[in-house]
């Protein structure tokens, strides 16, 4: 089989699934997005990789899960009073109050020093400062077993936002009741028969008794087949509640961050440092101060990022839990143009889209070469990336 | 600039380390068939590798208690022929060059026999280590099919995964009534990639329809949307997921965000872990996977187990690794007993390849004339709310195939 065919053989699209999987891709995008912003935000102003980002975003996500325990929701709890939306606020202020100052601690002592050295020890320290976090975290913090957030702090955990498209053909409703009729009656047949042969599990019964649970089961296929029927007569879109919070969380922050920019005077001079770093502090802008913001700003959305997605994707930490979120996220700042921040965004929205694009179209083992793929095929005709300038550096 | 230097030196440190501990499980690669081990002094070595750091703690720590337990008794009953059993632990830190590392170590400092892991890409490096040096290997929980190709003198006491594979396809066509399900495995895992494809021949060869195969990657990915999306269009009655409980469990409770609900969630014993019923939520309550043993049947061996286990560490083991781990030292010691003369890495292996009918806490463990891989049954359980496995039912060898 040559190339072309073997492609073609394992290609399968879904196009009924398509609306959804792109809405997949932008609500991955935007915790993508969020944590490049804190590379592309740090580069541009100190020109410098900040490689320990994603174990801020690591120690983000333990915040989350401690001030969850301190709420209540311990591993061990059995009886877990009714959540709200305000455990979520206090998680979410606390993981990134936390991440802006261990941020801005980075800074000060490991960076800082560093600033009148070549770029390359900066480089280094920041991969030694990764490393640090990663190893040196694992003795304090609980990660083995990995722990994860109980789902029980979620008050949304079940709701799901529909967004109809196209309405679904309503005769299957009558359908579906005549089945799930037929399904009660089986099920009643089968408890009935394992009352008389007094036996508890479903998987005792004679062969007899077998024969009335395969009819059950075969009932309760139809019944699942139906309802996937009617749900596949027309399409809509589905939003988890908790993913459309970090969606909408996610955008509220970035339109923040736009503001403190391009609005403020700390942003102005942000931007005066990112121009032109001597200069700047030559017209009076205090960079220390300046560059201690960004790395506050930067760290406070990774732990945004980080407090949702361990909460609303019931992932369980360890301390190695921001490397892979942090390489992607680096790819993302990379590719819309490290130093721009709408860049960042747009980077981090096209990463998400483009994973989701390659599982949907059924290979989903690339899932991660492509992020790459596409990052080489962008800075093979945009050097700076897609929003970056590409400036030629003299070497 | 006295501070530069310093700091450099530190890097350089860092580094240097980095280089000799990648260096280290690549290396050695003298020609097999080492001479082994012979027993000196009043006591005899025997060492365990265990995941007692890292994502499987949960099984190296009962691993370790296990074997201990079972070492303790021993040694309080007088020990084997008047001498002691002398117990090394490695720690392998999940990491499969870690644990070839440690079980090299344990080598050196002169254990004849070594047990260990429930990781089948871990056991496979210690395979490799052990058969280096002609030292026999009792696995505890390594499932994966191969692992006993790795070397002449590599046995296990639980069963293959060519046997739960099939195990579990049997129960979701016939006893479920599943007639179309889909597949998620765990890319990164040879553990996984093994079992969805013996899940997925007896599957078929039963009639049933395998509708869809996703994949992920332990470790790496963190939201499941797209693959579950994939699932749902294709319609599935249930859902196998071959992988660990570490992303079993946030699959499971994302599938129910995105609608996969009435479908039936399966997998094989990487799911056993309290853990996953914090991490799965009550999407995973209901699903059924396959265990060893459950700490329900009321086998005389398996009620003297547990009293003795929980009369040492005050609770019950947290998962079935415990008891395979108590399993794996007994054969063990048994083999030692069943030694005239020197104990040594090859009497001990031989004496394991004549090994029969041994009733162990999870069955009975026969490695006579099976090359290391013991007929064993399988448990289907069902999780319960409260994280507690309810059997529903057994399968013997002959069940299958």
């Amino acid at each position: 089989m040559d190339l072309g065919t073997a492609f073609a053989a394992g290609l399968q699209l879904d196009f009924a699934n398509l609306p959804q999987q792109l809405v997949n891709g932008i609500l991955l995008g935007s915790i993508y997005a969020l944590i490049a912003l804190g590379y592309t935000m740090v580069y541009g102003v100190l020109r410098l990789i900040n490689f320990a980002h994603g174990e801020v975003f690591m120690l983000g996500a333990y915040m989350a899960l401690f001030v969850s325990w301190w709420l209540g929701y311990s591993p061990t709890a059995t009886t877990l009073g009714q959540s709200s939306w305000v455990n979520l606020l206090m998680m979410l202020v606390a993981s990134m109050v936390v991440c802006a100052i261990i941020g801005m601690l980075i800074e000060l002592f490991a960076y800082r020093p560093m600033r009148s050295q070549p770029r390359i020890a900066s480089l280094i320290t920041a991969i030694g400062v990764s490393l640090m976090l990663q190893y040196a975290g694992a003795l304090f913090l609980p990660n083995s077993p990995p722990q994860p957030i109980r789902e029980e702090i979620n008050p949304y955990r079940n709701e799901v936002l529909q967004i109809p498209l196209k309405p679904r053909d309503t005769t299957f409703i009558e359908k579906i009741k005549v089945e799930e009729a037929e399904f009660n009656a089986a099920e009643a047949a089968v408890k009935a028969r394992m009352e008389t042969e007094g036996v508890k599990s479903e998987f005792d019964l004679s062969p007899e008794g077998r024969l009335l649970r395969e009819t059950r089961n075969d009932e309760r296929n139809d019944v699942t087949n139906m309802k996937s029927e009617y749900e596949r007569s027309g399409v809509s879109l589905l939003i988890p509640y908790g993913q459309l919070i970090m969606f909408v969380t996610a955008l509220a922050l970035m339109l923040i961050l736009r503001h403190i920019v391009m609005n403020t005077k700390p942003g102005r001079a942000m931007r005066a440092v990112s121009l032109d770093f001597d200069s700047a502090s030559l017209m009076g802008v205090n960079v220390n101060r300046i560059v201690t913001l960004t790395f506050a700003i930067g760290s406070a959305l990774a732990g945004a990022g980080a407090m949702m997605s361990a909460t609303f994707l019931g992932l369980s930490l360890t301390t190695f839990f921001g490397v892979q979120p942090g390489v992607k996220a680096f790819v993302a700042a990379v590719l819309g143009g490290i130093g721009n921040i709408p860049g960042a965004v747009l980077g981090g929205l096209l990463m998400g889209v483009a994973e989701t694009l390659v599982v949907w179209s059924g290979y989903g083992d690339y899932k991660d070469a492509i992020a790459f793929v596409i990052l080489i095929a962008v800075l093979l005709f945009r050097p700076g990336g897609l929003l970056g300038s590409s400036k030629v550096e003299k070497v | 600039m006295k501070r530069r230097s310093f700091l450099y030196i530190a890097l350089g440190a860092v580094f240097g380390a980095g280089i000799l501990a990648g260096c280290s499980g690549g290396g050695s690669s003298e020609s097999g068939g080492g001479t082994g081990t012979t027993a000196t002094g009043d006591s005899i070595k025997i060492g365990l590798v265990a995941s007692l750091n890292g994502d499987q703690r949960p099984w190296g720590v009962d691993s370790e208690r296990g074997v201990r337990l079972l070492v303790d008794q021993i040694n309080e009953a007088g020990g084997v022929n008047g001498k002691k059993i002398e117990l090394l632990v490695g720690d392998s830190n999940s990491d499969p060059q870690i644990g070839k590392s440690a079980t090299e170590k344990l080598i050196s400092d002169g254990a004849v026999v070594v047990l260990g892991e429930v990781a089948s890409g871990i056991t496979a490096q210690m395979a490799i280590a052990c058969t280096e040096k002609g030292i026999p290997l009792v696995a505890i929980g390594a499932t994966r099919d191969d692992i006993s190709d790795k070397g002449p003198d590599i046995f296990r006491v639980c069963y293959r995964d060519s046997f739960q594979g099939p195990v579990m396809a049997k129960f979701a066509f016939e006893e479920l009534g599943l007639k179309r399900v889909a597949l998620m495995t765990d890319k990164k895992i040879p553990y996984s990639t093994g079992l969805s494809n013996s899940f997925r021949d007896y599957y078929a060869m039963l009639g049933g329809e395998i509708v869809d195969e996703q994949f992920y990657e332990g470790g790496a990915s963190t939201q499941f949307n797209a693959q579950l999306t994939n699932l749902k269009g294709k319609n599935p009655d249930g859902v196998f997921l071959s992988g660990y409980f570490t992303e079993v469990g946030p699959i499971v409770r994302q599938a129910s965000q995105v609608g996969l609900t009435n479908v039936k969630f399966m997998g094989g014993d990487g799911w056993d872990s309290k853990e996953i019923i914090n991490s799965g939520g009550e999407a995973i309550v209901g699903g059924y996977f396959c265990n060893h043993y459950s700490d329900q049947e009321d086998r005389p061996e398996v009620k003297a187990f547990l009293d003795a286990f929980v009369a040492k560490y005050n609770e019950r083991p947290g998962t079935t690794m415990g008891a395979l781990a108590y399993d794996a030292a007994a054969v063990a010691v048994e083999a030692i007993k069943a030694v005239t003369g020197d104990v040594s890495s090859k009497s001990v292996a031989g004496a394991l390849h004549n090994l029969e009918n041994y009733k162990g806490v999870s069955g009975d463990i026969t490695f006579k004339g099976q090359g290391g891989n013991p007929p064993k049954r399988a448990l289907v359980v069902e999780l319960q709310a409260d994280g507690t496995q309810k059997p529903v039912k057994a399968y013997a060898p002959t069940d299958v195939k």
